[in-house]
């Protein structure tokens, strides 16, 4: 028995001697459990100096915007496949750019007149576009100019709706800058600042182009909610248009 | 009839009113909404040359408007109306030629187009029924008849002098 407490003895001896390295050990342990947490925070305190500058970081935002761009051409080919199969509007072909020529955005009447008609191929109800989105319809044309009835004419009536709520409406224009947006349900859930977009149900006007941003919104209208929305596009200072052709 | 009609060129004058009003000169607007540039035409002429050749000029000027402005409202009979008031105006009486009565005359004559495109879009249903015209027309309506009444003294007086000069070089 006395030999036996002689051979334990040094045993516990060597592990007292040893606590540095069990110490270590439970720090590894504690680095494990961790997921290394400490060991990344060190070692982003002493690279910092290191890290990769705004050149790359520019790279990759040009690297995701052509990855978007591919994505976004691969989506409108098969939107544009989709829309011939439902048989709805498409976003247009060609267009054709025309410069201004009258503009009667103020008064009783809301029109302009530009400078490109019939031989162009321009026919009535084609979309007209500025840079900020739709501004109206052609509504008349002759040989070498077109009339362009805008979203504000008291005439104007075009289906559109909230891209954020999906909610649909009708943009009727009542002679002012900024058109009223009559939806067909009572609480479309919009609020101001939502962008409003052309219905992509519509079969008058190519699907979501741009037209404005709603500026408020009147819950207690009747027979629905409605809204007044502020174009995109600025129609008293465009100076040139474009026109989709089908 | 038609003293002035008589001359050709006195009628393309009346040209001058369509191509202002596709022109929209931006200074000459009030809250951006422009004069009755047929109001400002027909009145002396009317007054110059009597009720039937202004009941035809303001019919004329407003088939040729109508052809420029989009819908179905029209002008036609408002402008004819005016011709025919004002060339009776200026056969009765002393010659009006005072700027306050051109002025007048030109407020109450923009009124009445003014109101009646009101009146047409009201019965065509443009605006929501049951209800006046909405506030933007009433601003068009009072902007557009403030600014031809101003206008009127000047352009008017103008055109007065240069017609009663030609009326009565043709009498002569």
């Amino acid at each position: 028995m006395q030999a036996g407490r002689r051979l334990r003895l040094p045993a516990l001896r060597v592990i007292l001697q040893a606590w540095p390295w069990a110490l270590l050990l439970l720090a590894l342990v504690a680095v494990r459990l961790s997921k290394g947490a400490g060991v990344s925070d060190v070692y982003a305190l002493l690279s910092r100096p290191f890290w990769p500058g705004s050149a790359q970081g520019e790279w990759i935002r040009s690297a995701q915007s052509l990855s978007d761009q591919t994505r976004l051409r691969q989506l409108d080919a098969d939107n544009r496949r989709l829309r011939e199969l439902l048989e709805l509007q498409g976003r247009g072909g060609r267009e054709v750019s025309a410069p201004v020529i009258s503009r009667q955005a103020g008064g009783w009447w809301q029109q302009l007149v530009i400078g490109r008609g019939e031989l162009q191929g321009l026919r009535p109800g084609l979309p007209v576009t500025a840079p900020g989105g739709l501004i109206g319809r052609i509504a008349s044309v002759t040989p070498t100019t077109a009339t362009v009835a805008l979203l504000t004419d008291p005439g104007s009536r075009v289906g559109v709706w909230v891209g954020r709520t999906q909610r649909h409406g009708l943009l009727t224009g009542i002679g002012t800058s900024r058109p009223v947006l009559r939806f067909l349900e009572k609480d479309p859930g919009v609020r101001a600042g939502d962008v409003v977009a052309t219905s992509p149900a519509s079969t008058l006007v190519p699907p979501h182009l741009t037209v404005g941003v709603i500026q408020s919104v009147d819950d207690r209208a009747v027979p629905a909610t409605e809204a007044v929305v502020q174009l995109s596009a600025p129609v008293d200072a465009v100076d040139w248009v474009q026109v989709r052709l089908p | 009839m038609s003293r002035l009609a008589r001359h050709g060129w006195c009628v393309a004058t009346a040209l001058l009113v369509p191509w202002l009003v596709l022109a929209a000169p931006a200074p000459l607007t009030l809250a951006g909404v422009p004069p009755a540039w047929p109001v400002l035409w027909l009145l002396p002429w009317a007054l110059v040359d009597g009720p039937l050749s202004g009941a035809l000029a303001g019919v004329g000027l407003g088939l040729v408007l109508d052809g420029l402005q989009l819908g179905p409202i029209t002008q036609i009979p408002a402008l004819g109306l005016l011709g025919w008031w004002w060339g009776r105006l200026g056969r009765q009486g002393p010659p009006i030629e005072r700027s306050f009565n051109l002025g007048l005359l030109a407020l109450l004559g923009t009124a009445l187009l003014g109101g009646s495109l009101i009146l047409q879009r009201l019965l065509l249903g443009s605006w929501v029924p049951g209800e006046g015209p909405p506030s933007p027309a009433l601003h068009t309506w009072l902007a557009q008849t403030l600014l031809t009444a101003l206008l009127a003294p000047l352009l008017c007086s103008l055109q007065l002098l240069l017609w009663r000069q030609q009326a009565q070089g043709g009498r002569s």
